[in-house]
């Protein structure tokens, strides 16, 4: 549990200090102001030049209480069109997996430009919703018309 | 490529090494490099390196120590212990003659790579590695490793040392501690080598106290950095720390000496910076007084703190600030609870880095960094303030109030610096400029929101009293500061009413006026901070309700503005939905607002959704059935008009008139390559007014929870009147639009998304359509039409509204639907070719089966038979998702159970006929076919059979000894114990575990199974 909090002061100390453009990642506040270090709040904007450009999606990502040694859990909220993306906005993506890739030194940096990296490039063999995953399959014209839409509705202030 | 012949002589080397280093093709180089490599490779290499080390030319010199390197790392295992020795006396030697004969620094350099190369590999042959090397540069020659004596001690051998010797020492021990600090640590590999480096920091401890002072006088920083790589390296070696860090520590005070140099300043002031915001514990309390007492009391701070507060952060460099940045940052809670004068001296300097004279970012390089600190202080009162351990007695010497007074004064300052400068200003910064300006006001208010947390009402009234101040001298820059920063706290307060007399000093202000005078004297970003600060407050809107009709008018006039179009779309639907109760009365002007708008421009199509779900969300809470129907038809028209006008175009394209704002609104402005065909802009207008028809069923959504009574067996109201025939004109308009556009993925997904908004409602509505209509149209849906899937998808969210609502006539709904769901997938050439098809009729026929299997059963036979061969196909496929829908229907059919005498003896028919071959598609899939990410699911419908079946032994003992369980590894006894194993754990959670590991073991891994 010490291990888990010293570990997210850290983080979110190295975020504040150095963090990529367009992101942001804080931790959520408790009603009573207090900064609760297990549950931040983060924006994932569209890398350039791709068609995900121009949009700013919101992620929550809950740290346990085993943090670091098993991964967070990252969630777009609502959840997103993305073949990788569970129905519920859970990210499917093998650094976030404990039994794949997930190690405890990876960074919050490094999730959220994974998580950006997904956006344009997602992983046909873990699909997470039958919707996205079958458009971007069989319908590639009508699946990036739906991405551009959602960049639409979602544009970074 | 053809490759070189490899060189006959030392000649045709050298004229190689000359040609790799001229201008050449890439094709040439890469082919030199090549036969290079080779050569560097051969048996020859190392004589290779020993012949061209003593050429003029310092290329082929830099080349031999190359050599070297990679004959070290590739080949160290070849030299036997005396040649290894002898190995080092020459590289020593060959450094010592390239200091002598002037080479390059490139070529000494690299040498000295290739003595730590040596170390790395050899480090027991040459373990006081940095006094032996020290020893040959006194004496002017190299000797054996082994002949070193200690009759003078390093410290005064070094003092020996003439400048040049010097500065050649702390290359060598800076790439020392570099490229062995690249080894990793952990490694039992290289745990001796790390061992043997700390015994050698007495040593560089003398190397560096030498080079901190002149001569030469350009050593000294390299010195400086070299000392800080140590200092990093003893962090990161935290097994060795204590030997490292005490003799490290020694230098400290001579490297603060380093300060009072001018032209060492950049190096010491890096140093320190470094070390105190990642290595804090470094320094002693008496290295942090001497700290304090120079960036506090010194002349000299004084001066460089002014340079930094008014000078030119581009050209001098912000290195100052950053010390003290970095000074704070390590001592700020020490800092943040003393009272005593230095302390708060030197957080108002602190307060002041916030406050220097540039614009943000394009001028001000330190006010970022500032804020960090400050948010970090803040942090921490907050943490203090939370506590339990802080006793109140803590708070008692006062430093409380004297920290408040700091961070009131940060806010000042961040309120004065987030100011827009004038417009002919920002036109001259370029984009990067921009937006790390924005990003700096991000920032801010991030700090804003966790000083609420400490001292609200200071906070809101402040802003709210700036605010006020300004909008009396016009002055809008400040005007829109105060406004950010009250829009900045709005997450922490917006729901409580507690601030609401300051907003409304805010609100009463002239506020509404100043912004509604559209060609006014206001800059754009005011208007825009003005409009957000709106949407922010939304909920205090709802408290005062006498501000809102100014709002939303103020709103709806910045529609059309192709700036602030989007925001005051999205502000309308915000504040709409949450105040529609007390704006009912309003439907009707907002109505006509919107026809205005829609007959004389074409609003952003984005835009014009949000507008309709607004207005759509305020008729959904008029009271009166009568008026709200009524409302809903004045808007629905205008979409109706739209479709009409679509479909006239569709079959008649000469009527295209592309200066009539009703056909603009078919051109989509983000595909504008040539004229747009009539084709085309129909669909688009189709497609528009559907999706904002989509957002007037969302609009239509009941806010409010109301309780269904499942155990209502009347029938549902009849469909009399005025609803009754506009759900039918609804669906008549979208069966036609549908028609009209037969090929349109994007019309049946809309169409399913209006579908969905009515699923979920629990009392009647426009969208709320009797379940007869919605199963009519499902039925009519064929295999040609286009997002089959997605209808699939609708079909499962009707059915789990159809339970959710009374149980009359469900199952001859679901009687109707399942034929077609069969039909669909019957048409369908493989499962896997459309995988969204396969898992939602999976999923439907599922739900089907788990509340009326009834319905399911009484299908006919050959249907059914198809169904359940197909799905044991997917449940076999490669298809992730649609294989975990179908393991879930499987769990669900072997524990299907039915009191109907009649329901049961077809159930456990079926169950008799399948049982072989789920078991069999079961063992094929963990005998390792199915993917490691799947087996948890695929060990749920195991559980379950090893429960529910007398004879599941008996089928899985068949499916293990079939010709189709998959070749593996392992034998038939392993295939025997995994059996047992299963039967006996009973369906228990332990199933899982020995799934996998007997997947493993199919997988072929070297796994020895325990029974």
């Amino acid at each position: 549990m010490a291990l888990c909090q010293n570990r997210l002061q850290e983080e979110r100390k190295q975020w504040r200090k150095d963090h990529p453009f367009g992101f942001y990642a804080r931790p959520q506040k408790t009603p009573q102001g207090v900064l609760d270090l297990k549950v931040w709040e983060c924006g994932i904007p569209g890398k350039e030049k791709t068609i995900w450009e121009g949009g700013l999606f919101k992620m929550t990502v809950t740290f346990p209480d085993e943090y670091p040694t098993k991964p967070p859990k990252c969630k777009f909220v609502p959840p997103l069109f993305h073949p990788n993306v569970y129905p519920s906005g859970t990210v499917c993506l093998s650094i976030l997996n404990e039994e794949e890739a997930w190690k405890p030194a990876i960074t919050v940096k490094q999730i959220l430009l994974g998580v950006q990296d997904l956006l344009n490039d997602p992983n046909p063999e873990s699909p997470a919703q039958a919707e996205a995953y079958n458009l971007f399959k069989k319908d590639r014209v009508e699946y990036e018309r739906r991405i551009k839409r959602i960049v639409r509705e979602n544009a970074a202030p | 490529m053809a490759q070189l012949p490899l060189p006959t002589s030392l000649d045709e080397v050298v004229s190689l090494i000359r040609e790799l280093y001229s201008p050449n093709s890439p094709d040439t180089i890469s082919k030199v490099q090549e036969v290079l490599h080779r050569l560097q490779r051969s048996q020859e290499g190392w004589q290779l390196a020993q012949s061209l080390i003593t050429h003029s030319d310092d290329n082929i010199k830099f080349y031999a120590a190359l050599t070297l390197i990679v004959k070290l790392n590739r080949d160290s295992a070849e030299l036997s212990e005396d040649e290894a020795k002898g190995l080092i006396e020459n590289i020593v030697g060959w450094v010592l003659q390239s200091l002598a004969d002037g080479s390059g620094a490139f070529v000494t350099k690299k040498l000295c790579s290739a003595l730590v190369t040596y170390f790395i590999h050899f480090s027991h042959l040459w373990p006081s590695c940095v006094r032996h090397f020290v020893s040959c540069l006194d004496i002017g020659r190299a000797f054996p490793p082994d002949a070193l004596d200690d009759t003078l001690p390093t410290k005064e051998l070094v003092l020996k040392l003439n400048g040049q010797q010097t500065k050649l020492a702390v290359w060598f021990i800076a790439s020392l501690v570099d490229e062995v600090g690249k080894t990793d640590m952990n490694s039992p590999k290289y745990s001796n080598l790390h061992r043997r480096l700390a015994k050698n920091v007495d040593d560089a401890v003398c190397i560096l106290a030498r080079g901190f002072a002149p001569p030469p006088e350009d050593g000294q920083a390299d010195a400086l950095s070299c000392y800080q790589a140590w200092i990093l390296y003893a962090q990161r070696a935290s097994s060795s720390t204590d030997t490292l860090v005490e003799p490290l520590r020694v230098l400290v005070d001579p490297a603060m000496q380093c300060f009072a140099n001018e032209s060492l300043f950049q190096s010491t002031a890096e140093l320190f910076s470094d070390v105190l915001f990642n290595y804090s514990a470094f320094f002693t309390e008496a290295h942090y007084n001497s700290l304090a007492s120079l960036l506090c009391d010194s002349l000299w701070a004084a001066e460089h703190y002014s340079r930094t507060m008014h000078g030119n952060h581009q050209e001098d460099g912000i290195s100052f600030g950053l010390l003290m940045l970095a000074y704070g940052d390590a001592k700020v809670h020490k800092l943040m609870t003393s009272t005593d004068d230095r302390s708060q001296r030197f957080l108002e300097r602190l307060s002041g880095l916030l406050n220097t004279d540039g614009y943000l970012v394009a001028e001000d390089s330190i006010f970022v960094p500032a804020l960090e600190f400050w948010a970090t202080f803040v942090e921490t009162m907050i943490d203090t303030a939370h506590d339990p351990d802080t006793a109140e007695s803590d708070y008692g010497n006062g430093w409380k109030l004297l920290a408040e007074k700091h961070i009131m004064t940060v806010v000042t300052y961040c309120w004065r610096k987030i100011q827009w400068p004038p417009i002919e200003i920002i036109a001259e910064w370029d984009s990067t400029e921009k937006t790390g300006f924005n990003e700096a006001r991000k920032d801010v208010s991030d700090v804003l929101q966790s000083i609420f947390a400490l001292n609200a009402s200071t906070l809101v009234s402040m802003f709210a009293d700036l605010f006020l101040q300004s909008m009396s001298v016009q002055a809008w820059a400040q005007v829109e500061a105060s406004a950010f920063c009250l829009g900045s706290l709005s997450d922490c307060f917006c729901d409580n009413s507690k601030f609401d007399g300051e907003l409304s000093k805010v609100f009463a202000s002239g506020f509404f006026e100043l912004l509604s005078e559209y060609q006014g004297p206001i800059p754009l970003r005011l208007r825009q901070t003005g409009l957000s600060l709106i949407e922010r407050y939304c909920e205090y809107f709802e408290r005062h309700a006498e501000y809102l009709p100014h709002a939303l008018n103020l709103l709806f006039a910045a529609v059309g503005d192709p700036v602030l179009g989007g925001p005051s779309a999205r502000s309308i639907s915000t504040l709409c939905s949450s105040c529609r109760s007390i704006l009912t009365g309003e439907a009707g002007a907002f109505i006509r607002h919107y026809q205005t708008i829609r007959s004389s421009q074409v609003l952003d199509s984005l835009a014009e959704e949000r507008i309709v779900l607004a207005i759509t969300s305020i008729i959904q809470s008029i009271p009166d059935e009568n008026q709200r129907l009524a409302m809903f038809e004045e808007l629905y028209v205008f979409l109706k008009q739209d479709f009409d006008r679509s479909a006239q175009l569709k079959a008649e394209p000469s009527i295209l008139n592309l200066s009539d704002p009703n056909f603009q609104r078919g051109v989509d402005p983000s595909n504008l390559q040539g004229l747009p065909s009539a084709e085309d802009v129909a669909l688009q207008i189709a497609l528009r007014s559907l999706r904002c028809l989509a957002n007037m069923a969302k609009g239509m959504q009941d806010v409010k929870d109301h309780l269904v009574d499942l155990d209502d067996e009347s029938p549902p109201p009849p469909r009399e009147g005025e609803m009754a025939g506009l759900q039918v004109d609804i669906i008549r308009l979208m069966v036609n639009v549908q028609q009209t556009f037969n090929n349109s993925g994007e019309i049946v997904e809309i169409i399913c998304n209006i579908f969905k908004a009515g699923f979920s409602e629990g009392e009647p509505g426009p969208f709320v359509f009797p379940p007869d209509i919605v199963t009519d149209y499902f039925v009519q849906q064929t295999f040609e039409t286009p997002r089959l899937g997605t209808l699939l998808s609708t079909a499962c969210s009707f059915a789990g509204s159809l339970y959710r609502g009374p149980k009359t006539f469900v199952a001859n709904h679901l009687a109707r639907l399942i034929p077609w769901v069969i039909s669909v997938i019957q048409a369908l050439a493989e499962p896997e070719s459309d995988t969204e098809i396969t898992q939602n009729s999976i999923c439907f026929v599922q739900k089907v089966m788990s509340r009326y299997p009834d319905v399911l059963f009484q299908q006919p036979s050959q249907m059914l038979e198809y169904f359940f061969m197909f799905c044991l196909k997917v449940l076999n496929g490669k298809e992730p998702l649609p294989k975990a829908e179908a393991a879930l229907f499987w769990s669900g059919f072997i524990t299907l159970k039915s009191e109907d005498p009649g329901l049961q003896t077809a159930i456990s028919n079926a169950m008799n006929h399948l049982g072989p071959l789920l078991a069999q598609t079961l063992m094929q899939n963990i005998g390792g076919n199915a993917a490691r990410s799947e087996l948890d699911k695929l060990s749920e419908p195991l559980k379950k059979l090893v429960t529910q079946h007398v004879r599941a032994k008996s089928w899985l003992h068949e499916a293990l000894f079939d010709p189709s369980f998959p070749d593996s590894q392992v034998t038939d006894q392993e295939k025997r114990q995994f059996l047992d194993r299963i039967m006996g754990l009973r369906g228990g959670r332990q199933t899982n575990q020995v799934v996998r590991e007997f997947w493993l073991a199919c997988r072929g891994s070297n796994f020895a199974y325990a029974s």
